[in-house]
């Protein structure tokens, strides 16, 4: 009967550990496609970055808006390794996924602007901006599958809303608005990378980061 | 006086001196910011002219989410005119705007402002710790295992900054560095090394989004010797023989077709005397087409069977008839006349047709052509040439003319002859023209059949009195071949092979190459046969004992091995079954005066 007992026991055991085993491997795979895919999306939108770049009046860069004119500078993220290290994984992811969803509008708008934008590169600006979409698409539904995975945080981050939605009515204007909307999102996509390779990192909790 | 002049002049000019020299200091510049692991960051500036005067420098900055103007937390840390940012003072995600102030007694200069993002500006420090090993596995080439450390400061293992890395190889004897991308993995394998040789390795990293580092101080490793010389003896043998093998095939491959011929002798082409290969091959199609038809092998199975002579019709004047129409004028005229002539012709230039055709040519016939009828010709040959028969005497001669096939002395055979028509009961003529088309055929592209010849019931047999009732009239030129007749119930067998049976007859020509009658059956059977051979004593036989075949209704048996050549003729028109089941089938061919 106890021999029994302790073969049911050790059946129990290695379903348990097989179970766990299990869910590591899974959060981890889905964590390296997302970091993957928010590192595509950072490298994309510094290289969008650059093609304004060669072609972008001087004193653009003067007349830009200061960087926390930025719609989701209001959202509260970690500024530094320590303060990110203390955030609570959930919460990092649910940043993540805020950081990214308050991107969706903002970036359908680039789209719609980038083929009449007054850039002698918009086609390839144009195309640079459609592949940010699709990535960011998929990016968001992989984290709604994360949160779902790891569970909501106790903070609810509900995504900012691009304020105005135009970017002007002169060439200029509407040039620099574009390259203002294009640095926050380089920043807030650097931000959402970074959390989902902490996240990684953390899965994985090995000595492979 | 003077000495008052010159000290104020001096102190003039001291005062010009002075005052060109002194100047409140140039504008310094900022020539960057670095953070070599996203925690903390460094700035530098370069001081611009400082006016001759002691000038201090300071670094302002100011985050862009506060107004609060700070002064650069530590001025010493990474060395002169730099700036360092520690953890407490960096923060990420946003931007610095710093100046710079150079301050000295006469004044002050600010630089321009710079605006910077720490993350923008993450160059990692070197990686550490760079060690390369010589690997040696049993059984395989040695290899170098390069490891490697991150820089200290970056923390990694939280993920907090992700590093990939990139090595460079080279000789130490060469100039050109060999890079390879090693990703995030801190160490990385060079497979076959060279032997003894000197290796230096260097490794360079760079976070995810960023700037790579320096390259890594280089680590030097020697390979050891690890091509013995046992090893290097046999790299030397299988290299020469490679070597032999490739001159080999070479010299192979030049001498090709004397090699091919030495080894694969060519085999010898048929050649065969008298024997036109292209011919045959030209015409072996039509050949084939005229045979198909042949109905002689019912010959056999008339119940009278007679042949008086061959006919071979001048093309000239006959051209207009076809084989239909001719044939179909002697049927009428058999019916119509008494049928005590028949016609023949010799179409295809059968053996029989030559041996007809040669004692005609020799007593009755004028010969428009050089008749090769000499022994030593081939066949062939002589079926170039046609046998054309003077019409006033083709009458005559009809009845000779078949014997004559048989006979080797042409004028012994002529006379008893005669009696053949006598013999038959009946009398079918069949007059068979040759078109000048067909005719090149029979003669000119029948090499091939005439191989076949003597088996070939080409000769048409005809009533020789027929000829006078045929609606066309013979030409002079014409010449009779009087064949043979037999009676209902006799055959007359022509045969190509000289196959020992008891015949009774042996019917050959002296010294000619063509098809001799090898017998006459028993049962009134007449074989032809090819055969070279002659014998006058059966010839002789031949000659007395014919009357006793007549006697006894011989029935001509044409023995056909090759039904198809057969058919040649029935294609033709040359013989028509219906009509020759009672009697006995004359065909007709022409021959065109070539």
């Amino acid at each position: 009967m106890a021999q029994r007992f302790k073969g049911r026991s050790l059946f129990l055991t290695a379903l348990l550990c097989l179970a766990s085993q299990g869910y590591a491997v899974g959060l981890g795979d889905m964590l390296e496609r997302a970091s993957q895919l928010s590192d595509k999306l950072h490298s994309l939108s510094t290289s969008l970055t650059n093609d304004l770049d060669t072609h972008f009046p001087p004193m653009g860069k003067i007349l830009m808006p200061r960087p926390s004119m930025c719609h989701t500078a209001s959202l509260q993220t970690p500024h530094d390794k320590d303060q990110a290290l203390r955030v609570p994984e959930s919460e990092l992811l649910s940043i993540a996924r805020a950081l990214l969803l308050s991107w969706n509008d903002p970036l359908l708008l680039l789209a719609s602007e980038a083929p009449t934008l007054s850039h002698p590169q918009n086609g390839a600006i144009y195309s640079k901006t459609r592949e940010l979409q699709d990535q960011s698409n998929s990016l968001s539904s992989g984290l709604d599958r994360l949160i779902h995975k790891i569970g909501s945080s106790s903070k609810a981050l509900s995504p900012l809303p691009l304020q105005g939605g135009d970017l002007g009515s002169d060439k200029n204007s509407r040039l620099i608005n574009f390259y203002f909307l294009l640095s926050c999102f380089r920043r807030d996509s650097h931000k959402i990378d970074n959390f989902l390779k902490l996240l990684r990192c953390r899965a994985a909790k090995q000595d492979r980061c | 006086m003077m000495w008052g002049v010159m000290l104020i002049l001096s102190l003039i000019f001291t005062d010009v001196v002075e005052s060109t020299r002194l100047s409140p200091p140039g504008k310094p510049k900022l020539t960057g910011c670095r953070s070599p692991e996203k925690e903390t960051f460094t700035c530098w500036w370069e001081p611009g002219p400082d006016g001759g005067l002691p000038t201090s420098y300071s670094l302002y900055y100011r985050k862009e989410n506060s107004d609060t103007v700070h002064e650069c937390p530590d001025y010493h840390t990474a060395g002169k005119n730099s700036c360092f940012f520690n953890k407490n003072d960096t923060s990420i995600w946003v931007n610095y705007n710093i100046t710079v102030v150079a301050t000295n007694a006469l004044g002050r200069n600010v630089s321009d402002p710079v605006d910077v993002d720490v993350v923008y500006i993450v160059q990692p420090h070197m990686p550490e710790n760079v060690t390369v090993v010589v690997q040696e596995v049993d059984g395989n080439d040695p290899s170098l295992l390069v490891r490697w450390e991150p820089p200290r400061k970056a923390d990694t293992r939280s993920g907090w900054i992700t590093l990939v890395y990139e090595l460079r190889v080279k000789l130490e004897k060469e100039e050109k560095w060999e890079e390879h991308f090693a990703g995030q993995q801190k160490q990385f394998n060079i497979f076959s090394p060279h032997s003894g040789e000197v290796y230096m390795v260097q490794v360079r990293c760079k976070p995810d989004h960023g700037f790579w580092s320096e390259w890594s101080s280089t680590s030097y490793v020697t390979v050891p010797d690890y091509i013995n010389r046992e090893r290097s003896m046999w790299i030397l043998i299988g290299v020469i023989a490679a070597f032999v093998f490739v001159v080999i095939t070479w010299a192979v491959t030049v001498n090709r077709n004397s090699v091919k011929h030495f080894l694969l002798p060519p085999v010898p082409g048929p050649k065969i005397k008298g024997f036109d290969t292209q011919l045959l091959k030209a015409g072996k199609s039509e050949v084939l087409d005229h045979l198909v038809i042949q109905g002689f092998t019912s010959i056999p199975d008339f119940e009278d069977l007679l042949v008086e002579h061959f006919e071979v019709y001048d093309v000239e004047q006959e051209l207009v008839l076809d084989g239909k129409d001719l044939q179909e004028v002697h049927l009428k005229s058999k019916d119509s006349s008494d049928s005590d002539s028949g016609r023949g012709s010799c179409d295809s230039h059968t053996l029989l047709m030559e041996k007809c055709g040669e004692p005609k040519v020799d007593q009755t016939t004028i010969m428009k052509d050089k008749v090769n009828q000499a022994g030593s010709g081939p066949l062939v040959r002589s079926n170039s040439h046609g046998y054309y028969m003077d019409a006033a005497k083709s009458a005559d001669d009809t009845n000779r003319s078949w014997p004559t096939v048989f006979s080797s002395e042409l004028p012994i055979n002529k006379p008893s002859y005669h009696s053949i028509p006598e013999i038959s009961k009946q009398w079918h003529t069949l007059g068979n023209h040759c078109p000048s088309t067909h005719k090149q055929d029979c003669l000119g592209k029948q090499p091939a059949s005439y191989t076949y010849m003597p088996t070939n019931s080409e000769c048409n047999i005809s009533n020789s009195g027929h000829k006078r009732e045929t609606t066309f009239q013979p030409s002079k030129s014409m010449e009779y071949v009087e064949v043979q007749k037999v009676e209902q119930e006799n055959m007359l067998v022509l045969k190509p092979i000289a196959k020992a049976r008891q015949d009774l007859y042996h019917l050959e020509f002296t010294g000619q190459d063509y098809s001799r009658v090898n017998g006459v059956v028993k049962d009134n059977i007449l074989l032809l046969q090819k055969e070279m051979a002659a014998k006058d004593q059966e010839l002789q036989n031949l000659v007395e004992n014919y009357p006793q075949q007549q006697a006894g209704k011989p029935q001509i048996h044409m023995a056909v091995p090759l039904p198809y050549e057969g058919a040649h003729i029935a294609s033709n028109g040359y013989v028509d079954t219906a009509t020759i089941l009672p009697t006995f089938s004359q065909a007709s061919s022409q021959r065109e005066a070539s």
